[in-house]
């Protein structure tokens, strides 16, 4: 063999070895130690991330923080501005009453019940009230008993009660997680286009409906499983042509405010949890792929042409999840025997049939029932109130106590509460129980 | 000390236990102790126990009548009896104005052999003429309700009475089963009595015999015979839980009304079908506002003839009193309508909710294997759109 040849075949050779380990694919098990400048991030399991200590800025120092702007938010951050408390309201949406508007809820059950005289009495006054007032004013709500309101009337008239009152407004903003000092409340971490910030507080008021605050703060709750639905309206029911051959009536949902507009509700899927995101994305993908079908198939019945798919809700509607342990918890025997508590900060009203010692109880003869400032406060957490659907009451009340005026209730007390305790520089749980009525009645609330 | 003594005679005592009577029998929510006296009638517990073949504690109560009864001649009619209080009290007002009984033939003692000898075969015949039975149907005047078997089982009592007038004494000494149980009683110690001591035989006994023979042989095979023309007719109804079955329960039932007085919920009222005679003021389930507790067994605790077998509490999700049907088409889920209430309500996690076209439209069914009944879907349905069926 020649040098040259014996060369050349040399380098070929080699070089292809070269590419060839160069170019080969094998699979090695992930790198035990991570390569990357940051000290370990990934757990061992890969279950979790560190996340590195860092500064975050303040972005707002205030007596009153209100989480969440539903019905129990909106209602409590403008009662605890009313008392001359600086407040401050966070809301992750862009608009104000929560599932009541952009979870198209639109019925503001349950403003009526019994009182003791056997007849049927209004029981939801105070900030709810002005709201039903407002709305009703502006022609904008059917019925007098839990009035059906229109979705963009309500964040209107919300938004503009919160501007009266010279509420702070945090639009698109998540509230992430508390800031503790010990068992003292000090503040939450919050999420935006801004960036992560914390807002310290005096007292905050937990209306995340979903217990978000007293979760991170360590309070202990029981967790429910509920169905979890998705709202629709549907547009053009005034235009329906009833005398068109093969027309069969079909059920459309009920009227809103909006002559052409129904809305349409949904049970939606037993024992979900809310609290899982995965879930939460698999239900909305679902449900609103049913919803466009199901209108798809209205729209083919004939005389149903014109029927149009106005809206899905913003937001899932969930019922219930994450319900507080405080200091009372309301049960259903109190709500059927005229209670009366001493630190009572409202009364709501029940809108289902119930059974109660054996026999059913319709809801019009559903008793009112009060509301005590203790099934509010946790049992551990300083300078925390809940409001909304996940305050203290025992499973068998939740159809009564998850619902619109029974949030707004709960809201305004809590939000008097917090602006009083500010004012006196009290500790809530040591709020004088008069005062709190005092405030209460003063801002047009009633005590029963 | 002479009140002391007038009040612990005889007399007194009867009156006491007459009120007391009264008071068992009235509708006063006394749960457990709901027509308790009827629970000394030896006729009602023997009855009871030759047709289901077993006992109860509280059947203990009539033996210990049946062993004073075999002691003292009449034990029951002269101390606890209301019913024959209130003859002795009309016999003895019309004492020696009336017509002579003594040759009317003692039909109580043939109603009583009768009977118990047919509930050997399975029917307890006349058990509907035991005297406790007649009073407490008196009481059933404070039903809710009235209609042509109320006012029967109402006159039944004052009926009794009113014999005593152009009879009297007739019916405790000659009609009533119970008087006729206690006389044959007596009888038996007797011829036990005079055999040990005497050692010499009784002439009647012979006599007696036969009759007797032809009496029990007469109610067996009505006993045997009977059931195959009592098959019920008439619309099927919900009957309380563990009752027997039907045909049984109709000749069973004293009508005595304790279950319908003692339910906490009031879902009880007297069946009053008039295609159907036979079963004429049993108990009856009706579903108005009320439904049956998950953990009640009051019915069958206060059922002196065991129509209603006792049950435990824990035996509910067995005892089945029908099947829930739900009515979709005015189901408000149906229109999109906010409910949960039927599967809310049930404690038999027999009702589900589930998706028809999709989850958009979910609507609630029965799990037959797991229904129970009960009604509480029934009444806490808002449109009322749920019964049950038997």
């Amino acid at each position: 063999m020649k040098r040259r040849s014996f060369l050349s075949n040399v380098v070929l050779t080699s070089g292809s070895l070269i590419l060839g380990t160069a170019c080969g694919r094998k699979i090695e098990s992930f790198p035990t130690e991570t390569e990357t400048g940051m000290a370990a991030p990934v757990s061992e399991n890969r279950n979790t991330v560190l996340e590195p200590a860092r500064q975050i800025p303040i972005l707002a120092e205030t007596d009153v923080l209100v989480i969440g702007g539903g019905p129990a938010g909106t209602a409590a951050a403008i009662a605890a501005s009313r008392t001359g408390a600086e407040t401050c309201l966070v809301e992750r949406y862009n608009h104000l009453g929560g599932l009541w508007t952009g979870g198209l809820v639109l019925p503001l059950l349950a403003t009526h019940a019994i009182d003791k005289n056997k007849k049927t009495r209004q029981v939801i006054y105070g900030i709810g009230g002005e709201m039903a007032q407002r709305l009703k004013d502006l022609g904008m709500s059917i019925s007098e008993v839990d009035p059906v309101v229109d979705p963009e009337a309500a964040k209107y008239v919300l938004d503009e009660m919160i501007v009266e009152a010279g509420v702070k407004m945090l639009y698109h903003t998540w509230a992430t997680n508390v800031i503790m000092d010990g068992n003292t409340l000090k503040g939450v971490f919050v999420e935006s286009k801004s960036g992560r910030m914390a807002i310290l507080a005096k007292i905050v008021v937990d209306c995340t409906g979903d217990g978000d605050i007293f979760h991170w703060a360590g309070e202990k709750y029981d967790e429910m499983q509920y169905h979890i639905g998705l709202v629709h309206r549907l547009g053009n029911i005034d235009r329906i042509d009833k005398s068109k051959a093969g027309y069969v009536e079909m059920a459309l949902g009920d009227p809103t405010p909006i002559p052409s507009v129904n809305w349409v509700n949904m049970h939606g899927e037993n024992n979900q949890d809310a609290l899982d995101v995965l879930n939460l994305s698999r239900l909305q993908l679902e449900y609103r792929r049913e919803i466009w079908e199901s209108v798809q198939k209205i729209r083919q019945t004939p005389g149903h042409e014109k029927v149009f798919l106005l809206d899905t809700a913003s937001q899932l509607g969930v019922r219930a999840s994450r319900i507080l342990d405080a200091e009372y918890r309301l049960t259903l025997e109190d709500t059927m025997t005229y209670t009366s508590f001493d630190d009572v900060i409202g009364v709501s009203g029940a809108w289902t049939t119930i059974l109660y010692k054996g026999k059913s109880v319709p809801r019009q003869e559903r008793p009112l029932w009060q509301i005590p400032l203790r099934s509010l406060i946790p049992k551990k957490t300083e300078n925390l109130l809940v409001a909304g659907r996940c305050f203290c009451f025992e499973r068998e009340l939740v159809e009564d106590a998850r619902i619109i005026g029974t949030c707004l209730i709960t809201g305004h007390g809590a939000g008097a509460a917090a602006g009083l305790a500010v004012k006196e520089g009290e500790m809530v749980r040591n709020l004088d129980k008069d005062k709190l009525k005092g405030v209460l009645l003063q801002q047009g609330a009633w005590l029963g | 000390m002479a009140w002391i003594k007038r009040i612990m005679s005889k007399a007194s005592i009867r009156g006491g236990i007459t009120m007391l009577s009264i008071l068992f029998a009235l509708p006063l929510g006394w749960g457990g102790f709901t027509g308790f006296t009827i629970w000394l009638s030896p006729f009602v517990m023997l009855n009871s126990v030759f047709v289901l073949k077993s006992v109860v504690w509280l059947n203990g109560l009539a033996v210990i009548t049946l062993v004073l009864i075999f002691l003292r001649k009449r034990w029951f009619c002269k101390t606890i009896c209301p019913v024959g209080w209130g003859c002795d009290a009309v016999s003895l007002y019309r004492k020696g104005r009336g017509y002579s009984i003594k040759k009317i033939p003692p039909v109580g003692k043939w109603l009583a052999i009768g009977s118990l000898a047919a509930a050997f075969a399975g029917i307890p015949l006349f058990i509907l003429f035991d005297p406790m039975s007649v009073f407490n149907g008196f009481f059933v005047i404070f039903s809710r309700e009235l209609s042509v078997p109320i006012v029967l089982s109402f006159l039944g009592l004052p009926f009794l009475l009113a014999i005593n007038i152009p009879f009297p004494g007739i019916w405790c000494t000659k009609l009533c089963p119970l008087g006729g149980l206690q006389d044959e009683i007596t009888a038996v110690k007797n011829v036990i009595l005079q055999k040990q001591v005497k050692e010499e035989r009784v002439k009647t006994i012979t006599s007696t015999g036969r009759r007797f023979f032809l009496v029990s042989a007469t109610g067996l095979l009505g006993g045997l015979l009977l059931p195959s023309f009592l098959t019920p007719v008439g619309k099927r109804y919900l009957q309380p839980p563990g009752s027997v079955p039907g045909d049984l329960f109709n000749t069973l039932c004293l009508r005595c009304g304790n279950c319908i007085k003692s339910c906490p919920t009031g879902i009880l009222s007297h069946h009053m079908d008039m295609q159907n005679k036979l079963s004429w003021m049993v108990p009856e389930i009706s579903f108005i506002d009320g439904y049956c507790l998950e953990n009640c067994n009051t019915c069958s605790q206060v059922c002196p003839s065991g129509a209603i077998t006792l049950f435990g509490k824990n035996a509910k999700n067995r005892l089945i009193i029908g099947i829930a049907d739900i009515k979709l088409e005015n189901c408000l889920l149906a229109k999109n309508t906010e409910c949960d209430r039927c599967k809310a309500a049930c404690s038999y996690d027999a009702i589900k909710i589930d998706k028809t076209e999709g989850a958009i439209r979910m609507l609630p069914s029965v799990i037959k294997d797991q229904c129970v009944g009960c009604g509480a879907c029934v009444v806490i349905c808002p449109p009322r759109v749920i019964e049950v069926v038997p």
